[in-house]
């Protein structure tokens, strides 16, 4: 087996033109796919070595509203560090979920982007916030909404010889939380997951489910409904509180559920009812934050 | 001056174990060593038609495929998982069909994963069901216990009871897990044989050793030095270890397996899915009239394994009607073993669960219910028990977990999102001794040394058996040296049934009371030393016949997620009498995690079978879930004082399974009381607590 180290974006993206070559970022799920005997790699291309994919910035409005940019190997370590925690909380709490300190350390945002498990903890925030997915290959680089970029399954809009490079994320002024049932309190995959962003300038709502579907899936007629009954102009605490409990059944009415071993489709669609109503609760209930 | 034996004492070999310095079975460096990986059947029944080890032979550091063609041929024993690849049949998915042995382990593993296997496949059957057509009755039950029993006439007693509980309960197949996997390093000196291998007693592994590969008792040496944890599955030889001296035998060189984690759920034996009928009749005050518990569980074609799952109702309640039994089916599933409590933990889940269920239907609160049933002897046989204190315990776990404070309707209340509820339940293990030998050296420096062929598997019985040899000899723990894993000490029993320390201790004991009288004899420790041998075989033989057992009180209390099913348990606490405890802290830390084991029991474990495929589906920790520190909160174990003469000579009852019998019941009778809904089905899954 051959392990390509490459230091630069670019030495990486010259070697996927070798179409055997197959990408090692934090090696959460490849290890574990090599280890069930589902992938048998000859060649190696690790990304650790790439600093520039390592770091994040908080980009100046260059578009409005502003954005913050993360490396395609930050870790979920870093996403749970607080200057970066403050501004995607809803990212952070996704982090937090993720397997024991040591799978922290080493899973990256691209690679959960790039794994596209129904279940990637990161993918329902990602998908809330409109994230945008910078891919970069001999061309150049191009930008693919996540969207579109997750097609299915652990399926992507990533073509031969491309490189997740970077995930820009718009920073979004309002409540932000994830929330996620699995069958234990740490170490488990999702059985439902719910990102919900608001955004106060754009009075908009962002709900995305994760683990009921194919992929993330965006909730919008429920999205559309609550930013439609909620009093922008009002102090929640003061306005007739929204049937949250209708919010909840127009966001299971979105789900795409299937019965496997870790949960019936029954109850996943009724669970993530129940995130979202709690979500929205938080977010525009009695003494909320929003 | 003053005993050690009772206090606190940290574990001797603890900080060879945190700095890496302690060795296990995978960690011993040999000059030329070679690693073999084991090739797994991918179909559940048929045979193996060919293995192609052509290419693999090519591949670079392959030095052998070895499969039933070429493989040395072994001497029967009773234990069909131990003959490995000696003939072409598949008993199930996951079987060993072949080992690959390379320079590197890489390159062993490299060559088995391509290997190609014909195979002719047959129709496999591998879900148990109540109603399987090929139930039948075991001769017995393991480990050597009736298949059914019978005192009375239940059917009467059910019919003439004022109140009856008639469910059925059930409890998925489980994997037992320790952390460091089955391995063994095996190498062979002329005719002579040494294992470097993970188990629960080198005696066992010696003996099968010895028969498969027809040897004398001295040409084996099994040494066992370090263990990280069994729970059952290394309780005796696995296949493993043949394989691994096997391969060593034909290539002339140390040869070293290791079990995988997805491997562990195919080859080290897991518990048996249970379906338990469970029937009471009472009268209005909820005491029993009748008893009985129906079992059906599973095992393999390869070999018969029978868990005692029913043996708990037959020391539990006074009942003038008490029936027990047990029927199996030989699936094309690997075999199941012991694992954690075998019989007691299952069972237990079963009856105490129906127990909380007759005193909702008596309107008796669920300890009362338990006094009212104390039997004075044995309910089935009728021998006396040598001391037999639950009602103590739950009288001391009452007080504690403030039990008298419990309002008993359930679903009543609540803490916003969070229904609250609170269970107990009881819990009991039999206290057994088995014979052991030990020698106990007198050193000219004022020194001892102990050697005996006992098992540390994590629990601290290296720790407690030197408190006990340094009070028997009256020196200071640093003045002994206990040494153990190692067969050529001579035969001792498994560290299994709650039997190591009872065991050990006794022969220990005896040993170091033989060298005290010797060195009286000689006046004093000769310049040579002295050696004084002991064996427990005529002690043992010579027991009164009483029936000896461990009891404890299980309480719990949950927090059951009104919207979603899930389920926290802020608080458990385990009251036990289980004689004298050797190691107030490593005795603790037992007993805590077996708690923990029983939350997880209740909770979380649950190995599924793909009928499809005929394979346990969640074989990694990804899909396997054991309690992780998050699930646990508040956990405290405690005993009581008991003194019990009838035992052996410590007055030990063993500690190592009581901790995980009934505390999956007394969290399903935490979570009824929150919820008010019966959950007779482990694990209690979110979705499960909302449509049960």
């Amino acid at each position: 087996m051959t392990i390509l180290s490459p230091t630069s974006i670019d030495e990486a993206v010259a070697a996927l033109a070798d179409p055997a070559i197959q990408v090692l970022a934090g090696g959460t799920d490849f290890m574990v796919e090599v280890n069930a005997g589902h992938r048998r790699p000859d060649k190696v291309l690790s990304l650790r070595h790439i600093p520039e994919l390592r770091t994040w910035e908080q980009l100046p409005a260059r578009d409005d509203p502003a954005h913050v940019r993360l490396g395609a190997t930050v870790t979920y370590t870093d996403m749970l560090q607080p200057d970066l925690a403050q501004l995607l909380p809803a990212l952070a709490h996704a982090a937090r979920t993720v397997g024991s300190p040591q799978i922290r350390n080493a899973g990256t945002i691209g690679g959960n982007l790039a794994t596209a498990s129904p279940a990637g903890d990161t993918l329902p925030v990602l998908a809330a916030l409109e994230a945008v997915v910078e891919v970069a290959s001999p061309l150049g680089v191009r930008d693919i909404p996540v969207a579109t970029f997750i097609t299915g399954p652990k399926r992507t809009a990533l073509s031969p010889g491309e490189l997740i490079v970077a995930v820009r994320l718009p920073l979004l002024d309002g409540h932000q939380e994830f929330r996620k049932i699995g069958v234990r309190n740490a170490m488990v995959i999702a059985v439902a997951s719910l990102a919900l962003a608001v955004d106060t300038r754009t009075r908009t709502v962002r709900c995305a489910l994760g683990s009921v579907g194919p992929g993330p899936i965006r909730a919008t007629e429920a999205e559309e409904w609550l930013a439609g009954t909620i009093d922008w102009d009002r102090p929640a605490a003061t306005t007739e509180a929204p049937d949250l409990a209708y919010f909840g059944r127009l966001v299971a009415g979105a789900a795409q559920p299937i019965d496997d071993h870790r949960g019936t489709a029954a109850y996943r669609r009724h669970a993530i009812g129940v995130l979202a109503e709690r979500a929205a609760a938080q977010a525009f209930g009695a003494g909320s934050a929003a | 001056m003053s005993g050690t034996v009772g206090a606190p004492v940290s574990r001797i070999e603890g900080l060879s174990k945190v700095t890496g310095e302690a060795r296990y079975a995978a960690d011993f460096p040999l000059a030329g060593l070679a690693h073999g990986w084991i090739v797994q059947s991918t179909i559940a029944r048929g045979r193996v038609e060919s293995v192609d080890a052509g290419a693999a032979l090519q591949m670079p550091g392959v030095l052998a495929v070895v499969t039933a063609t070429n493989a040395m041929r072994l001497q029967d024993v009773d234990d069909g998982e131990l003959l490995v690849l000696q003939d072409q049949q598949v008993h199930y998915r996951g079987q060993t069909v072949a080992l690959v042995v390379g320079d590197t382990l890489e390159q062993a593993r490299a060559a088995a994963d391509g290997l190609p296997v014909e195979y002719q496949a047959e129709p496999h059957d591998v879900l148990l069901s109540a109603s399987h057509p090929r139930l039948f009755a075991p001769d017995h039950v393991n480990p050597n216990l009736p298949t059914d029993t019978l005192t009375g006439d239940v059917e009467a007693g059910l019919a003439g009871a004022a109140v009856t509980v008639d469910h059925t309960y059930s409890t998925p197949a489980e994997h037992n897990n320790p952390m460091e996997p089955h391995a063994t390093t095996a190498f062979w000196d002329g005719d002579r044989l040494t294992v470097y291998d993970s188990n629960q007693g080198a005696t066992r592994v010696h003996q099968a050793l010895v028969r498969l590969f027809g040897l004398e008792d001295s040409a084996v040496r099994v040494v066992s030095e370090h263990v990280g944890g069994g729970f059952g599955s290394k309780g005796g030889a696995r296949s493993q270890a043949v394989l691994a001296a096997m391969a060593a035998r034909m290539l002339g060189r140390p040869i070293r397996v290791v079990l995988s984690r997805k491997q562990l759920f195919s080859l080290v034996g897991y518990r048996t899915p249970t379906i338990q009928r469970v029937r009471l009749g009472s009268d209005r005050g909820g005491r029993l009239v009748a008893l009985d518990h129906q079992v059906v569980e599973q095992t393999s074609t390869v070999y018969e394994f029978a868990e005692q799952t029913a043996v708990f109702s037959r020391v539990m309640y006074a009942t003038p009607n008490l029936s027990t039994s047990h029927r199996l089916v030989a699936l094309d599933v690997p075999t199941p073993r012991w694992m954690r409590a075998p019989g007691e933990a299952p069972g237990s889940f079963a009856v105490e669960s129906a127990m909380d269920e007759l005193a909702e239907a008596c309107g008796v609160d669920p300890i009362e219910l338990r006094i009212r049933n104390e039997p004075v002897t044995e309910p089935e046989g009728g021998r006396p028990f040598s001391s037999r204190n639950l009602i103590a315990c739950l009288r001391e776990g009452a007080s504690r977990f403030r039990w008298a404070e419990r309002d008993p309707r359930p679903g009543t209340r609540r803490d916003g999102q969070w229904l609250m509820g609170t269970g107990v339940a009881a819990s009991t293990y039999p206290a057994r001794s088995a014979p052991s030998t030990a020698s106990v050296s007198a050193q000219e420096d004022g020194s001892f040394i102990v050697r005996l062929t006992a098992a540390d598997i994590g629990t601290g019985a290296r720790t407690a058996l030197t408190q006990v040899a340094a009070d028997e000899l009256q020196v200071p723990m640093d003045k002994v040296e206990v040494r153990i894993g190692d067969s050529d000490f001579g035969p001792a029993m498994i560290a299994g049934g709650s039997m190591g320390m009872a065991s050990w201790g006794w022969v220990v004991v005896k040993a170091c009371r033989q060298l005290i009288a010797d060195i009286d004899r000689c006046g004093g420790v000769p310049d040579d030393g002295l050696v004084a041998r002991a064996d427990t075989a005529d002690d043992i033989a010579a027991q009164a016949d009483l029936v000896r057992h461990s009891f404890g009180a299980q309480f719990a209390e949950v927090r059951v997620d009104v919207d979603t099913g899930e389920i926290r348990v802020p608080r458990l606490l385990g009251v036990f009498a289980a004689g004298r405890i050797v190691n107030a802290k490593t005795a603790r830390s037992q007993l805590i995690g077996g708690m923990t084991m029983g939350l997880s029991m209740a909770l979380f474990e649950e190995s599924l079978m793909d009928a499809e495929f005929g394979d346990y589906l969640n074989h990694d920790f990804a899909g396997y879930h054991i309690a992780a520190n998050a699930d646990v909160q508040r956990i405290d174990a405690t005993w009581i004082d008991e003194e019990d003469d009838q035992l052996n000579p410590l007055g030990v009852k063993g500690i190592g399974e009581i901790g995980i019998v009934g505390t999956a019941a007394a969290i399903a009778n935490a979570v009824y009381h929150a919820t008010g809904q019966r959950q007779r089905h482990l694990p209690i899954r979110p979705d499960r607590v909302l449509s049960p």
